[in-house]
């Protein structure tokens, strides 16, 4: 198994820019199988169980929310969406419908690449069961025994500020929307309360960011979510 | 001079008398008097003679029959002048009767045995009616001329607010207000929609407008260009009149008017002046909708040079970058075998650059057309101050990295309601500018404040500042300081800036900040106050 590159699924309508990606990915070392439609892409995701996703929200056939829609009904694989600029609700949404990742047109290979390595890690560190200690930079998070530490120094969480922090932690360098940290960490009730949201990050800002204003840990996606750093890979 | 028409009405307050002609003399006005009045006027003919005859009982020894008729003739004169013509006819009757029984011998009875009496009485009886027609005439006149100087000042009135009003809703309302005080009751304006069915205009209605028009009555007016509605004076049920605003190119709306007296409306005077005060207002809309349209033109012309200037800047813009990256490329695909490895680098970097600078325009470009093209919808979220600087200082972090960046902020996690999105693309433009347009090293200054009536935020660098006179246009699409320089921007970045910030009702300006350098300063108003967040059990965690 370990021999075998991992297989990337990517489905993109414009052939040029699948050919670039296609290129670039196989010279990194991956297997890729490009397809232009949704169903093409479906079908395949089925029979050959990629190891990650790579999915244009604007396909010909299909609506790429759709696609995500039907992927996620059987399947737990990687989604990473690429979407054209200023869509922040289309990537909330497909976010919401089960993607993992994101990027906007146009992006760098190298963010790609390294967004892909992220996920291939964490699809294979889940079965090791939950991470006990999370660190980054000065920030480290203890998450059984609740402790937060910002260099040598204890920092006194309220419970709601530490249930969020935990749900960034478990996603720790992925976005996570509003809507699903309202949802994990306020209930189902909450969905559309964000100004909790923001308050409590920035509670949480002003007690573990040296600079609040300039956040090294607690990201901000505007429009979209948050994202904690994990670090450079 | 009596194209007066076949009737008048007096109008005002003191509807104290209505002229009609009637069917003996067309075109001979009539006085009628209202009931009460009419009776107490021809009191006052009674009245009159009795007093003198009071007054002269006692110095009827002296006095000469003839000086006696003399003074009652001078009675009917007065009630003449007074009370009208039928009180005077009444006061001669009464003087008559009178002086045979107190004054002609013999006294105590209505008998006149001198036949220089029966004469005299006589004369004075028909110069009194004569003189009294008379005086009536004039009496009359002097209403009609009264009256249509009433109307003449009404009409005055009405013009002369028409000609101060520019906008077709104070048109309409001041059509409204004069129709309601010259016809009392309520009237409105119907105009039709954009789909050419009638419907009452966007203005708020003013406590005189009629409410509850007949729109199907009110369509047909205005298809046939007719009046409709109730069409005579007759008593049917229906009491609003749809009178058709007829203009020089067709017909352009339906005045609804309920009158307070319908009757008085069908009087041919009163139709006259209702059909004045419509062509009035008509012509005035028209005027109005022209200078509308000729405006219209003159922006249209305005956009289309915008365009023209847009596409020129496009392709300057986008044609060098591109020339760059395909020639680049072309020389990697031609020449690969006699490139060494540092030209290589070169190239691909030339490329990588280049193709950078177009994205970023394209995107500005586009962004732009977004917000021109008002497909914009803000989607305003809580947001703190403080969490859209930081995310716009990340976007820019590599640009930013070795310069000093000072953030000032009070009140740092008070929550304003705005699209979070948009105002991170005004912060990363301003900070991009200030980037831009400052030698490297020196420091940016940031400065959030929040107070209850808004969001101030100012982004300040120590360049060389702007021009006198060219703060404003920084503002201005495809706007340079120096356009020549080959610092790269299509001038669109404080376009941007602006649309957005006005997008929230908000302002922006640019000014030269003391000790040197470019200040800009945005404002956006509070509009709304943040929800109540409840309060978490404060207890910490340990």
């Amino acid at each position: 198994m370990k021999a075998m590159s991992p297989l990337l699924l990517l489905i993109e309508d414009d052939p040029q820019f699948q050919r670039l990606l296609s290129t670039t990915l196989e010279t990194q070392n991956y297997r890729v199988l490009g397809f232009t439609s949704g169903q093409e892409g479906l079908i395949a995701a089925r029979n050959s169980q990629p190891s990650l996703v790579i999915l244009d929200l604007g396909l010909p056939d299909i609506d790429g929310q759709e696609v995500i829609r039907r992927l996620r009904k059987w399947s737990e694989v990687p989604v990473i969406v690429l979407s054209a600029r200023d869509q922040e609700s289309e990537i909330t949404q497909a976010l919401d419908n089960g993607a993992d990742d994101y990027l906007t047109k146009p992006f760098s290979t190298a963010v790609l690449a390294s967004r892909i390595k992220a996920l291939l890690r964490r699809v294979a560190k889940v079965p090791g069961g939950a991470q006990e200690i999370f660190q980054v930079g000065e920030l480290k998070i203890e998450l059984t025994r609740r402790r937060v530490f910002v260099g040598t120094q204890e920092v006194s969480l309220t419970p709601i500020e530490f249930n969020l922090l935990c749900v960034l932690v478990r996603h720790a360098g992925f976005v996570v929307t509003h809507r699903q940290l309202l949802e994990k960490v306020w209930g189902p009730s909450h969905i559309e309360h964000s100004h909790y949201l923001r308050i409590y990050m920035g509670q949480l800002r002003h007690k573990l960011e040296a600079d609040p204003a300039r956040p090294r840990y607690l990201l901000t996606e505007a429009g979209v979510g948050y994202r904690l750093y994990e670090g450079e890979n | 001079m009596n194209k007066l028409g076949s009737g008048f009405y007096f109008p005002g307050h003191d509807k104290e008398h209505i002229l009609r002609h009637t069917a003996e003399s067309p075109y001979n006005p009539v006085i009628v008097q209202r009931t009460d009045h009419r009776y107490r006027h021809l009191l006052g003919g009674i009245v009159i003679p009795l007093l003198l005859t009071l007054m002269d009982w006692p110095f009827r020894e002296i006095l000469t029959s003839s000086n006696i008729l003399m003074f009652y003739l001078l009675g009917v004169f007065f009630v003449a002048i007074r009370f009208g013509f039928w009180p005077s006819i009444l006061a001669s009757l009464t003087n008559a009767a009178a002086f045979a029984y107190f004054f002609a011998p013999p006294i105590f009875s209505f008998a006149i045995t001198d036949p220089e009496n029966l004469v005299g009485l006589a004369v004075t009886m028909v110069v009194g009616t004569v003189t009294s027609k008379l005086a009536e005439n004039v009496r009359r006149q002097a209403l009609v001329a009264e009256h249509r100087e009433r109307r003449a000042s009404s009409l005055y009135r009405l013009s002369k607010a028409l000609a101060e009003a520019h906008l077709e809703t104070e048109i309409i309302e001041i059509g409204v207000r004069h129709i309601h005080a010259e016809f009392g009751g309520r009237n409105t304006f119907l105009f039709p929609d954009r789909n050419g069915a009638l419907c009452y205009p966007d203005a708020v209605p003013l406590e005189i407008s009629l409410r509850g028009a007949d729109l199907d009555v009110a369509r047909r007016a205005f298809k046939h260009g007719q009046t409709a509605g109730n069409e005579t004076d007759t008593l049917s049920g229906e009491t609003t009149l749809y009178i058709p605003l007829n203009g020089s190119t067709g017909t352009i709306g339906v005045l609804a008017l309920e009158p307070s007296d319908l009757r008085q409306i069908f009087l041919p005077e009163q139709r006259q002046l209702l059909d004045t005060y419509v062509n009035q207002i008509v012509h005035t809309l028209e005027r109005a909708n022209a200078a509308e349209q000729a405006k219209e033109a003159t922006l249209k012309m305005q956009a289309e040079t915008l365009r023209n200037s847009l596409l020129s800047s496009i392709s300057h813009d986008l044609r060098n970058p591109l020339a760059t990256i395909i020639g680049a490329a072309c020389t990697l695909e031609m020449d690969e075998d006699r490139l060494d490895e540092g030209s290589r680098r070169k190239l691909v970097a030339v490329i990588s650059e280049e193709s950078q600078r177009m994205s970023d325009l394209t995107i500005k470009i586009l962004e732009m057309a977004r917000l021109e093209a008002g497909e914009v919808v803000l989607n305003r979220q809580w947001y703190a101050p403080e969490e859209i600087i930081g995310s716009a200082l990340r976007r820019l972090d590599k640009k930013l990295a070795n310069r000093q960046v000072n953030i000032q902020m009070a009140n740092n996690l008070a929550l304003i309601h705005i699209d979070a999105v948009l105002l991170q693309q005004v912060m990363v433009n301003l900070l991009d500018n200030a980037d831009k347009y400052s030698p490297a090293g020196l420091p940016i200054d940031i400065s959030v404040q929040t107070t209850p009536l808004g969001l101030s935020i100012t982004v300040a660098d120590r360049g060389p500042g702007i021009p006198e006179g060219l703060q404003h246009k920084v503002f201005d699409k495809f706007f340079r300081v120096n356009a020549e320089s080959a610092q790269s921007g299509v001038g669109l970045g404080l376009s941007i800036c602006r649309a957005i910030v006005e997008a929230h009702g908000g302002d922006i300006q640019a000014t030269n900040r003391s000790g040197g350098g470019a200040l800009l300063q945005l404002h956006l108003p509070i509009q709304d106050y943040p929800p109540i967040v409840d309060p978490e059990e404060k207890e910490p965690i340990l």
